[in-house]
């Protein structure tokens, strides 16, 4: 097991990428064995146990054996992998009875484990390029027969629509970092689609009956191309507002850049070769600067000033304000009494229309800075249906109480 | 010469401009071959058609390469190409070598600056485009040649470059030293 003040977010991030592909080889069985894999480590030991019995020559292993030689591992961990290959026949016994204490381990699991490894790390383009060169040799062979014609067909069909759905998904649905992260699927697209493009061509010529087929490939070759279309439309929409280089994580970049020898910088430029970064002066240049520097110097240029002089602004353009009006209404409206009911005032306007001015003045009276009167709201309100304000909150205007000394 | 050897040197005049050989060498396809005055030396340059130059960025909209003061090293220019193509009836290169003296009172006509800053801005130009391959900068000799890169300039370039050598006034001072015309 690794040490875990040892992990780094960078071997974390690495991991979880290689996790993230095991686990959907595995998924299907380790479903049926009862054993997923949830960490690396797992894979390690699969590996390591299928190690011990190639070292073990003919005899075969028992369960403590494979333990004592896997002993890097913690022999809990070891035993229980043991188990998990033998219940899906990685592993067996060399002779099946009950008491048999020696195994022996099948070969193709560890084959499997090979691959598995190599599209981790390569994501598993190269094996599709594989699959289809070997598809491609299987409907060419002279003794080939239509019915694996159509099987190839169908074989393609489901994988082009695997990798167009899971992009189709992931441009839609994901963010672009989620995206960045599965660009592999991304890679390469081109050669793949040409092959497969091949593979098709040679089918419907020799057996034209499989249209039908065929155009299942060709749709699902189609809407693997869109889907190639909508992610990198989006990859690069997304490069454009922020300017992360793409399909790396920001940190790939870094680390990279951190870790690598000048060497491996180095190549990175290997195929470039750029110009010289040397200024270029065209004629119109030359002849356009020295127009422009003869006209410098002699003769300094006023400023520009418009034309026609406008009027000075006027000077009279002070606030407008009707303190003393206000004044005026708040005097007469408390002239009989002070304070005087709101009720009693909006009755007095009359109509609404004279009401609400009325009730829109005192308002303006009550918030001026400048005049000492209040306009203070009770509650309940006298409700009238026949008069035009049919409700009116009850309420008091009267005189303010700063000229009494208090000035809250 | 070999493919090889051709890209070679298409690689290294690509990257660090002109490049200057010896005359009796072998020299790349494709190349302009700009012979020195005393026949010693040739400068490769490579000969790309009319409308393949540098000059193709601006009409594309690119950005061009920035380049310090560009007004004023234009004018410096202009006045290293005032003072050294003697004959402009004839070919850009090699030119005549001119004095600083000479390059600095065209200069100063087409500036009216004050001498100080028209001095210091000239020989920072002059540095500018010697680094860049437009001219040939004898610092301790303080004399100025026109550089390789000229010949870039084109036929229809050569044309309107006439018409600047005529709008500019000629040097006054020491009059330039007529090795270089033969």
């Amino acid at each position: 097991m690794r040490d875990q003040s040892e992990l780094t977010l960078d071997d974390t991030a690495g991991e979880a990428a290689i996790l993230r592909l095991y686990r959907q080889v595995f998924a299907v069985l380790a479903r049926e064995a009862g054993a997923m894999i949830v960490d690396s480590t797992m894979i390690d030991v699969d590996e390591a146990i299928l190690e011990a019995f190639a070292e073990a020559g003919s005899e075969g292993l028992t369960v403590e054996q494979a333990v004592a030689a896997c002993r890097r591992w913690s022999a809990q961990v070891v035993g229980r992998r043991f188990e998990v290959l033998r219940d899906y026949g990685a592993i067996s016994k060399v002779v099946d009875r009950p008491n048999e204490r020696y195994h022996r381990a099948a070969f193709a699991p560890y084959v499997m484990l090979l691959f598995l490894r190599r599209m981790a790390e390569q994501g598993g383009q190269s094996e599709l390029h594989q699959l289809l060169t070997l598809e491609q040799l299987n409907v060419k062979s002279a003794n080939a027969v239509s019915a694996d014609g159509a099987a190839s067909v169908r074989r393609l069909t489901k994988v082009f629509r695997l990798l167009g759905s899971e992009l189709a998904i992931l441009a839609a649905g994901s963010t672009a970092e989620t995206l960045g992260d599965n660009a592999q699927l991304l890679w390469g697209n081109q050669s793949l689609i040409d092959q497969a493009k091949d593979v098709h061509a040679v089918v419907l010529d020799r057996w034209p009956g499989l249209d039908r087929d065929c155009a299942a490939l060709r749709i699902a070759l189609a809407a693997y191309a869109d889907a190639i279309d909508a992610a990198a439309g989006r990859l690069i929409a997304q490069a454009g507002t922020t300017r992360a280089l793409g399909l790396l994580p920001v940190e790939a970049w870094r680390t990279f850049a951190r870790s690598s020898s000048p060497e491996v910088l180095a190549a990175v430029l290997d195929r470039f070769i750029f110009d010289a970064p040397a200024p270029w002066f065209s004629p119109q240049d030359l002849i356009e600067a020295v127009e422009a520097g003869r006209q410098v110097g002699t003769v300094r240029m006023p400023p520009p000033r418009s034309d026609d002089t406008e009027p000075p602004p006027e000077t009279d353009t002070g606030t407008v304000d009707d303190v003393e009006d206000l004044r005026a209404l708040a005097e007469r409206l408390l002239a009989a009494t002070d304070p005087v009911s709101i009720v009693d005032v909006l009755d007095d306007a009359g109509d609404w229309l004279s009401a609400r001015r009325v009730l829109a003045e005192v308002t303006a009276i009550h918030h001026h800075p400048d005049l000492d009167y209040e306009l203070v709201w009770q509650d309940g309100v006298r409700i009238d249906v026949a008069s035009s304000p049919s409700w009116t909150s009850h309420g008091h205007f009267r005189r303010g109480n700063r000229t009494r000394g208090d000035d809250g | 010469m070999n493919e090889t050897e051709t890209a070679l040197w298409w690689a290294r005049v690509r990257a660090a401009g002109p490049q200057r050989v010896t005359s009796g060498d072998a020299f790349p396809a494709g190349m302009l071959r700009l012979v020195e005055p005393d026949v010693t030396a040739v400068w490769l340059l490579p000969a790309v058609p009319e409308g393949a130059g540098p000059g193709v960025t601006e009409e594309l909209g690119l950005p061009l390469l920035a380049v310090e003061q560009p007004n004023d090293t234009a004018r410096v220019l202009a006045a290293c190409l005032r003072c050294c193509w003697v004959e402009p009836t004839g070919p850009m290169w090699p030119g005549a070598p001119a004095s600083r003296d000479a390059v600095a009172s065209v200069f100063t006509k087409i500036t009216n600056r004050d001498e100080i800053a028209s001095h210091r801005a000239m020989i920072a130009a002059i540095r500018r485009l010697a680094a860049a391959g437009w001219v040939l900068w004898d610092e301790p000799g303080q004399t100025v040649r026109l550089g390789p890169r000229v010949a870039a300039w084109g036929s229809a370039d050569s044309s309107a470059l006439r018409e600047l050598w005529r709008l500019l006034p000629p040097a006054t001072g020491a009059p330039s030293s007529d090795t270089g015309r033969s």
